[in-house]
């Protein structure tokens, strides 16, 4: 017989006339995965997961059109939400971390032998609208949701957030204007209505609101690591609670899903929880291993992670964020996930 | 181990082997005394010259074709045989759909990339399909097996690759791994018999007394991790090699008192180690020199060589001056061109190749790189970041080589707490990071055995063979 099968004919024609147009129109995401060193039991051990090659499929549903943004093997891809073990689209640009959300991607570069990473900021079309020179390993990356902002996390000293030997620095851009904070560290961090002044501040993992001026983010001080929220026209970083690593708000803006150092030692691992933020309740997701990875809603039900197997190959997982049901592969062979509504 | 499953596999023999195979094999025959292994690919895909840059890699089909072009291509990790091969067959099941089946299977062929992730190849950035032929199928009907003898490519432990393409426009569909039961086959049979074609790359099970070159780097920390290494050093005789931060934190003589001594220690009179940076953390390495004394070379210096039968073995140090002209690269160079050995292995602290999200490949390393390159040694063996990773031999720009190149391995498992990995780099074949471990090295006449053996209550293993330039 000629040519394909007709199911895979089928298939290949109706995912390529999405991707396509996918790929026409928007860009893509995220970078450095769960593969930032966990650090201690929690990143070799606990954390990994199995080739989920015959495992079963993730059920969750989404409106015809609806795609993912990830990175295979640190590639710009694009799979569709509705078939997400169906072919994908590869592009050529390399990131280590990468988001996508309102029309504009972020791309952490891979720092090379001789040269720093970048963050370069892509439009719909892929083209290149800003390219920052930063210093250290990319760790995090964000979009707000009208694709006005960037926020970018490097480690510029040690490599893990498990220890307490690293340091971060933490940078958001304005797409439009060009303006850019270099370090949220220079705003004024408020603990209990007062002004806290350390030496040892770190800020690391932004995500925006749908008022992109405001933010939440992890502020780390005297071995303390809060969940902020963040004011950027203001210039203010207020805690709201503690032992919240890597918040990501939810689409409707009502909830927060993170990493929650076991015991509040991270050395110990991470669990992914969600945090309420009109009653800070927190509800332990079903994800039972290790998570270091700053989540993604894949809607206002569902989370989407990265898990790493020990080989090193990267799966996107997804599970509940009320804690029901049971975790599973969504997106084979990829990281840091980024939801691209139909339409979008 | 997930893509490996051992069954008393009957063999294969009933089937066509080789070339215009045949006719479909529906049910195994049983057949007497084979013992057999069967893997599945660790990763399996195909490209579509229609579709330029999309990947298929999660796909249930693996097509070829010829209008559209349509390769496929899959990969083995074939390790734990301790005899030689006698037979290895690749089975493939054609799809149980319509349109499946076709009057020319395709051609199948070796793959000197191994290292192409399944979840981003594409038909622009596929690898390519440039080994020998291993054999062609005629006729293939829906729904059936069809067998390819690969004897004559997998000869042992190792990662394998295999290409399949088509010249013609009535394209094959074959089942991929993502099928679970039609997923294909690599069958490999082993005994101890005389072997077909004997020759130092397809004998798995080394002739009884060969030098043993063991060991591993990152190793003594307050954790378990080293007791567990040092108690398969019990069992392994040999020499010790180490490739850096031999006592954690900071490479105190209390560090290596308190944390090497108990455990690697026991094994120090046959230790030949190199430093590493956190043994730096004091100053000048002292409490390195200090601990090991004349096993460490010139106090101090951190470079020294020796020879183990047939070998050259070389110690360097990455702390130190390695730029070409310094005097460790001088000092490589001479010790080289001085040596009358067939085969040559170095190790030291920092790799110059790695897929780790923690520290990068060192660049400064490659002065080193290059002057092993260029007098024809066979192996690097390197730590600093804290997990396994194993590379197809590379030339110094990091190219596979595989007429002259040098397998560079990183074997920071030796005990402190175990890293991540980043992008998967080229031409990295086996990675892990959830099992500690030591590697051995089984050094023969003109070639080597490795091998990743794990801790106690761990499974994961690593192991091939490699021959000397």
């Amino acid at each position: 017989m000629n040519g394909p099968s007709r199911r895979v004919r089928i298939l290949v024609t109706a995912i390529a006339a999405v991707l396509l147009a996918a790929v026409a129109t928007t860009a893509v995401v995220v970078g450095r995965q769960n593969a930032e060193p966990a650090g201690g039991s929690a990143r070799g051990r606990a954390g990994t997961a199995a080739d989920p090659v015959a495992g079963a499929a993730a059920d969750v549903h989404f409106p015809p059109g609806t795609r993912l943004d990830a990175l295979s093997n640190g590639l710009l891809s694009t799979v569709s939400l509705t078939d997400p073990a169906g072919p994908r689209t590869v592009t050529t640009r390399r990131c280590d971390r990468a988001y996508t959300a309102g029309g504009t991607t972020s791309c952490l570069t891979p720092a090379g032998a001789l040269s720093a990473p970048e963050l370069l900021v892509l439009d719909k079309e892929s083209k290149v609208r800003h390219s920052i020179d930063l210093t250290g390993l990319p760790n995090r990356t964000r979009v707000s949701p009208d694709g006005s902002k960037v926020a970018w996390t490097l480690f510029v000293g040690g490599d893990s957030y498990a220890g307490g030997g690293f340091s971060t620095r933490t940078g958001i851009l304005d797409v439009r204007s060009g303006q850019r904070i270099d370090s949220l560290e220079e705003f004024a961090y408020f603990r209990d209505g007062r002004r806290h002044r350390a030496v040892d501040i770190n800020v690391w993992g932004v995500t925006f609101a749908a008022d992109p001026n405001r933010f939440y983010a992890t502020v780390s001080s005297k071995g303390v690591r809060s969940l902020v929220q963040g004011d950027l026209a203001a210039k203010t970083l207020r805690a709201l609670a503690d032992n919240v690593e890597c918040p990501s708000l939810s689409p409707d803006g009502t909830r927060i899903a993170f990493k929650e150092a076991i015991g509040a030692d991270p050395a110990k691992g991470w669990r992914l929880t969600v945090l309420d933020l009109a009653t800070l309740r927190r509800t332990r997701s079903a994800e039972a291993r290790s998570v270091d990875d700053q989540p993604a809603w894949l809607d206002d039900r569902n989370l989407a992670y990265g898990l790493q197997r020990p080989d090193g190959t990267n799966d996107v997982w997804t599970t509940r964020a009320d804690g029901t049901g049971k975790p599973a592969v969504l997106v084979a062979g990829a990281n840091s996930p980024a939801v691209l509504p139909a339409g979008s | 181990m997930p893509s490996r499953r051992t069954a008393s596999m009957a063999a294969v023999g009933v089937l066509a082997s080789a070339a215009l195979a045949a006719g479909a094999l529906t049910v195994l025959a049983p057949s007497a005394a084979a013992a057999g292994v069967t893997f599945t690919p660790t990763a399996d895909t195909y490209v579509d010259a229609t579709y330029t840059t999309t990947n298929f890699g999660s796909s249930q089909q693996l097509g070829v074709d010829n209008s559209p072009v349509k390769q496929t291509m899959m990969k083995f990790a074939v390790s734990g045989l301790t005899q030689p091969v006698t037979k290895a067959t690749l089975r493939v099941h054609v799809d149980d759909v319509s349109g499946a089946e076709s009057s020319n299977g395709g051609t199948f062929r070796a793959m000197s990339d191994t290292t192409w992730s399944e979840t981003s190849v594409t038909y622009n950035n596929r690898p390519a399909i440039d080994g020998a032929t291993l054999g062609s199928l005629g006729s293939v009907a829906r729904n059936s097996w069809y067998e390819i003898d690969v004897t004559s490519y997998v000869t042992g432990n190792g990662s394998f690759g295999i290409g399949v393409t088509s010249s013609s426009t009535n394209g094959a569909d074959y089942d991929s791994r993502e099928t679970g039961t039609t997923a294909p086959q690599l069958v490999v049979e082993t005994g101890s018999g005389p072997t077909p074609t004997p020759s130092p790359t397809n004998t798995t099970t080394p002739p009884t007394g060969d030098p043993v070159l063991v060991g591993a780097g990152d190793i003594a920390v307050t954790g378990t991790g080293d007791t567990a290494t040092a108690k398969l050093l019990d069992g392994i005789p040999g020499t010790v090699f180490t490739t850096g931060d031999n006592a954690y934190p900071d490479g105190t003589a209390s560090d290596f008192n308190t944390y090497y001594e108990p455990t690697w220690g026991r094994h120090k009179a046959r230790t030949r180690p190199a430093p590493g940076n956190h043994d730096y953390h004091t100053s000048g390495a002292s409490g390195y020199y200090n601990y090991f004394g004349a096993n460490a070379g010139p106090a101090g210096r951190g470079y020294y060589s020796y020879d183990l039968g047939n070998w050259h073995v070389v110690s360097l140090n990455s702390e130190t001056g390695m730029a070409a002209g310094s005097a460790q690269e001088q000092w490589l160079r001479a010790d080289l061109a001085a040596s009358n050995k067939p085969c040559t292995v170095a190790y030291w602290h920092k790799p110059r190749w790695t897929s780790s999200s923690s520290h990068a490949g060192d660049p400064a390393t490659g002065p080193l790189v290059k002057a092993l390159y260029d007098y024809n040694a066979e192996v690097i063996l390197t730590g600093h970041n804290h997990q396994y990773e194993r590379f197809a031999p590379q030339n110094p720009s990091g190219q596979l080589d595989t007429a002259r190149g040098l397998r560079q391995f990183v074997a920071g498992m030796g005990g402190a707490s175990l890293y991540g990995f980043g992008t998967i780099q080229p031409n990295s074949e086996a990675r892990n990071n959830n099992t500690f471990g030591v590697l051995k090295l089984t050094l023969h006449d003109n070639s080597y055995d490795w091998a990743f053996v794990p801790e106690a209550g761990k499974t994961y293993n690593d192991s091939g063979t490699g021959t000397c330039h």
